[in-house]
């Protein structure tokens, strides 16, 4: 009898101690010296909270600031990250996660109803280099090899494994010369060009039409964003043609010709996702964001995610303003994937996705410190110290 | 802060005043005068004034003509004008991949203006040796390849520079559009270039058979209104049957001039006749059909690059004997790699007993009228492009040199 007395009495202790972990319903109170709730590309209007927090429940920013009710306060567990700056977390625009054998279907070059969501693998190892590098929530797109690839999904890497948010978001479109295949339609930029054109057309003059031009229809209504891989002048010029005829704003994925076409860009509202900048580049190149962001045209950053701070650095070294490099990590590529109300920003009802950095993440000497999928550290040393206790103090504190 | 503001000031007022002079440019009129002009179709004139304005010429004429009060006047003594060089058959630099759509033999609706890049050093090439305007085909890997268009040579897009969209289709005879395929012989058939054609003789089926499609679809819609329309290429191709669109065939050798004739006859279609190297075996015929000529390099010894095997022998003397037989021709430079600028193409064709001013048409005027756009190019007369150049002396002459290249009435030239 004492015996089981005392069995009980563990028990009780130990029910005590399981409750008194955190559980996955409990809010989280995030505070730090600096929250950048959303940044702008200029600067005075980027949203900035001093020595505030977030609140996050269920995965979301549930308030932000001030907002917080004190009793959501009091029961929230803390999270204090001190004099650390908490920014929205990187959205990659687009990515093929190194799957592009899975993500280009090898057949026919014209497959726009094909979803990329299909060959989502979420304990892909790639998905791992995301947090890591600050990357919160990426577009998932079919390769460049095919003249129309699929539609692209959205997702968000974990601690563990991914998830898609966004299964069918945009049209993965490509002019590029791994679209162009010796071995099948089209061999050639006329032919893909071609190709396009008598599609869209049939998709818009047509009265019976299959799966595949009704995705092109929902690009011509502007339901759905579309993708262009395209480098060359020529490239890049074909597609804009193509958006002016079937009176769609394209986004060019690449783009790396396109200071010649500048004007013609800003005319025509179309965006541009450019290849990661490295410091061995031409000079254009490293000034091509200044002058994009110059002409108006919406630019962000897709390709290594390690290399995206490194891009928004060389990029405000050659011109371009700090808060537009930062707008370009975050809120340009969310709108360009129609996911602005859910990723790229800290207001409330987004993911709760962020970074912490001890300064600003464009000084490439300040320390990443945190990144946050879903309300859930997804990247960070103090992981484990994180999840165990109810206050925290952690790397960076007062 | 006292010194900066007028310096500021300074600044902006020459920049104003820049920008004053060259909103007028447009409108300016500038008169050229005391020049030896060879305006195209028409004897040299010397002691000759061209007077221009707002990209169009606006009066030439001998020294009788004095320039317009007001009028820019730029003293071009010593100095010979001539309209814009036209080139009726160019390649442009698009890669060869890019020129032609392997997926098919025949592509008769493909534009080769989708793949045209302003910046494309060729143009700027031919722009320096006083070209003005091109006629670019595509490729020539494919039987029936696409449509050509005509384009100035300066710009900084395509729409902007074109003057004439689908202005032409090319149809190619000879070796070339046969090169890549394969035939099968066992083993694993793992390529669409197992296919035909792989001889002359296929090239020439899939031709026919293009054009007995198009003349089906022709007396279809004819027929049964409510049909489904026809593919695009052959809409194209009914077009040419219908005489809208012009055909160029691409034929070298004898025996595929010859075949060009044959086929253009059997289904009736006009067809201009494209590179001719062998054009002077075949001179009577081409004159009994009227056939228009785009002689290509005739200044080159041999045929270069992948039509070498076509095993046409070109002779210098082609011009004099096409000239001799009343035969309607161009030069150009073609797809001959060994071409020469076109102006030497004109200079090594007096040379070989092209009289001089004939030479000069053969790369103004007559290529012009060839393209449907003789109302705006290819010579000076008011109403006309403002498409000329100055050259240092007569551009016949070996040691001329284009001194200034001006394209609607503004200087495309580049600093030597």
């Amino acid at each position: 009898m004492q015996i089981l007395n005392q069995n009980r009495t563990t028990g009780a202790l130990l029910l005590t101690t399981l409750l008194a972990v955190p559980t996955a319903a409990q809010d989280v109170l995030v505070q730090a010296s600096k929250i950048i709730v959303a940044y702008s590309t200029e600067a005075p209007n980027n949203m900035v909270l001093k020595d505030s927090a977030l609140l996050i429940r269920n995965g979301k920013i549930a308030f932000v600031g001030a907002d917080i009710p004190a009793e959501a306060r009091r029961a929230a567990r803390v999270i204090d990250y001190g004099n650390a700056t908490i920014s929205p977390g990187f959205v990659l625009a687009a990515t093929t996660l190194g799957r592009d054998v899975d993500l280009g279907e090898g057949a026919i070059a014209f497959t726009p109803d094909l979803l990329t969501a299909d060959a989502f693998d979420p304990w892909l190892e790639q998905l791992d280099t995301l947090a890591p590098a600050g990357v919160t929530s990426f577009g998932l797109v079919p390769s460049a090899r095919n003249v129309a690839g699929g539609i692209g999904a959205v997702g968000k890497p974990g601690l563990e494994q991914g998830r898609l948010i966004a299964p069918e978001v945009f049209v993965g479109f490509s002019v590029s010369r791994s679209a162009r295949n010796q071995e099948r339609q089209p061999t050639s930029l006329m032919g893909a060009h071609q190709m396009l054109r008598e599609s869209f057309t049939e998709a818009r003059d047509g009265v019976k039409i299959g799966p595949d031009l009704a995705i092109l229809r929902q690009v011509m209504s502007g339901q759905r964003p579309a993708f262009f891989y395209a480098d060359t002048f020529a490239e890049i010029n074909a597609v804009l043609d193509i958006g002016a005829s079937f009176n769609f704003a394209p986004i060019i994925l690449g783009g790396g010709q396109s200071e010649r076409v500048i004007e013609k860009l800003a005319k025509r509202g179309a965006g541009i996702v450019l290849n990661t900048l490295s410091p061995m580049m031409r000079r254009a190149d490293l000034e091509l964001p200044a002058k994009l962001n110059k002409a108006g045209i919406p630019f962000c950053f897709a390709g290594r995610p390690d290399q995206l701070r490194l891009s928004a650095a060389l990029a405000v070294r050659n011109g371009l303003s700090r808060s537009t490099a930062s707008t370009a990590l975050t809120r340009t590529p969310a709108t360009m994937l129609g996911q602005q109300a859910n990723v790229g920003a800290l207001r409330t009802g987004c993911g709760a996705d962020f970074v912490v950095f001890q300064g600003d993440f464009i000084d490439l000497s300040a320390r990443h410190i945190a990144t946050w999928v879903d309300g859930k550290l997804a990247h960070g040393a103090s992981a484990k110290q994180a999840m165990k206790t109810r206050n925290t103090n952690l790397t960076g504190g007062r | 802060m006292t010194r900066l503001l007028p310096t500021s000031a300074l600044r902006t007022g020459a920049a104003l005043m820049a920008l004053t002079v060259f909103a007028s440019a447009q409108q300016a009129v500038t008169a050229y005068t005391n020049a030896t002009i060879l305006p195209g179709g028409k004897p040299a004139m010397s002691n000759a004034t061209l007077v221009v304005s707002g990209g169009k010429v606006i009066a030439l004429g001998g020294s009788a003509l004095k320039a317009p009060e007001g009028a820019i006047v730029i003293d071009c003594k010593g100095k010979t004008i001539t309209p814009g060089l036209i080139d009726a058959s160019f390649q442009s630099g698009t890669k060869s991949e890019d020129l032609n759509e392997q997926s098919d033999e025949v592509t008769p609706h493909l534009r080769v203006l989708d793949s045209i890049d302003p910046e494309d050093p060729r143009f700027q090439r031919a722009r320096n040796a006083g070209v003005t305007t091109v006629h670019v085909m595509p490729g020539t890997r494919n039987v029936i390849g696409g449509l050509g268009c005509v384009l100035k040579t300066h710009g900084t897009d395509p729409k902007e520079m074109v003057i004439k969209e689908d202005a032409s289709m090319r149809i190619v005879m000879g070796a070339e559009p046969s090169m890549s395929n394969r035939a099968i012989r066992g083993g694993r058939v793992n390529s669409m270039y197992y296919r035909r054609p792989t001889t002359r003789m296929g090239v020439i089926w899939a031709v026919r058979r293009a054009f007995y499609d198009a003349k089906e679809a022709l007396n279809k819609t004819q027929g049964a209104p409510g049909d489904a329309p026809p593919s695009p290429g052959t809409q194209i191709l009914t077009q040419v049957l219908q005489g809208k669109v012009t055909a160029v065939t691409t034929a070298r050798s004898e025996q595929d001039l010859r075949t060009a004739l044959r086929i253009a006859d059997e289904f009736g279609y006009q067809t201009i006749i494209d590179e001719a190297q062998d054009a002077y075996m075949v001179a009577d015929e081409l004159a009994g059909k009227k056939a228009v000529v785009m002689l290509g390099a005739p200044s080159a010894e041999a045929v270069a690059g992948s039509a070498r095997s076509d095993g046409a022998a070109p002779r210098a003397g082609t011009v004099a004997v096409l000239a001799a037989k009343g035969i309607t021709f161009v030069i150009t430079t073609g797809t001959n790699t060994a071409a020469l600028p076109l102006i030497n193409e004109a200079m090594f064709a007096v040379r070989n007993g092209l009289g001089p001013q004939q030479a000069l048409d053969a790369i103004t005027i007559e290529p012009a009228k060839l393209l449907g756009l003789s109302d705006r190019i290819g010579s000076l007369a008011p109403g006309k492009d403002a498409d000329f150049v100055i050259w240092s002396q007569n551009p016949l002459d070996p040691a001329a040199v284009a001194e200034s290249v001006l394209i609607n009435g503004q200087s495309v030239s580049q600093p030597r």
